[in-house]
């Protein structure tokens, strides 16, 4: 029973990272496909914020009284790896808008109609 | 038709929003935030007055133009700060040797650094925003 309430955080990490790689292997629609990707991002960032908290750990500020902090590095890096996301997602969203243009449609199935060298 | 409640509710938001950015941004140094968190809070009472008003008043507010300038003047404040403290003899982003005592030092670069990541951070959310919702209008 400890696997599973003990370690409730982890499980909601699987839950979305197959949430999102269900989505972007199931879905033929790229903006959908898109959204998935994200939620798999998030799960990973979750993952990284949750192997560096402490419990009643406080933040990596000194303070009197305060001896148990987090771990600020893994903070650090997700902070870095949100931005990186946002920029990935508009490089995506633009490729989409011009597949968008150049096909008339996001829907996979009815691009690789068109295009047969795809 | 113009939608009362949006408008009334937003019009209320919005300062909120941004006062919000702003003790995200300089609260930074004591507590969670800084200045990624505060240029999306700030960018996105923005991009609320855009979906709101439309795109035109909100381009009328932060022209496209200044956006670059701004987006460029962040990235300039943070190497600035490095650059300072070389010429001051110290290490590139060394905070010490800005001001008189190590701490102030500390104090005065943290926040000039936060303050050239929110400038920079705000300025391309609302770019990447603009850019997006305004080629429909073409």
């Amino acid at each position: 029973m400890d696997l599973f309430l003990g370690h409730y955080n982890y499980w909601v990490v699987i839950f979305l990272m197959m949430v999102g790689l269900y989505t972007v292997i199931s879905r033929g629609n790229l903006v959908k496909k898109i959204i998935g990707l994200n939620i798999f991002q998030v799960s990973v960032f979750l993952l990284y914020i949750n192997m560096s908290t402490l419990e009643d750990g406080a933040a990596p500020i000194i303070a009197e009284g305060v001896a148990l902090y987090s771990n600020p590095l893994p903070h650090v890096l997700i902070l870095t790896a949100i931005v990186v996301g946002v920029a990935t997602t508009a490089l995506a969203l633009a490729l989409v808008v011009r597949i968008k243009e150049a096909y008339g449609t996001i829907e996979e199935d009815e691009i690789h109609k068109q295009d047969h060298s795809l | 038709m113009p939608n009362l409640i949006l408008h009334v509710v937003s019009k209320f938001l919005i300062p909120l929003i941004i006062i919000f950015a702003l003790y995200v941004q300089f609260h930074g140094d004591f507590g969670p935030g800084g200045g990624f968190q505060a240029g999306v809070i700030f960018s996105a009472a923005i991009i609320l007055y855009a979906m709101v008003f439309g795109l035109d008043a909100a381009e009328k507010i932060i022209p496209p133009y200044l956006l670059r300038i701004l987006a460029s003047l962040g990235v300039v404040i943070y190497a600035g700060v490095g650059v300072a403290s070389l010429l001051l003899g110290g290490n590139y982003l060394d905070y010490s040797v800005l001001a008189s005592t190590q701490i102030a030092g500390q104090h005065l670069g943290i926040l000039l650094v936060e303050l050239g990541v929110g400038i920079t951070v705000s300025a391309v959310m609302l770019i990447i925003y603009f850019t997006f919702a305004g080629r429909g209008r073409e």
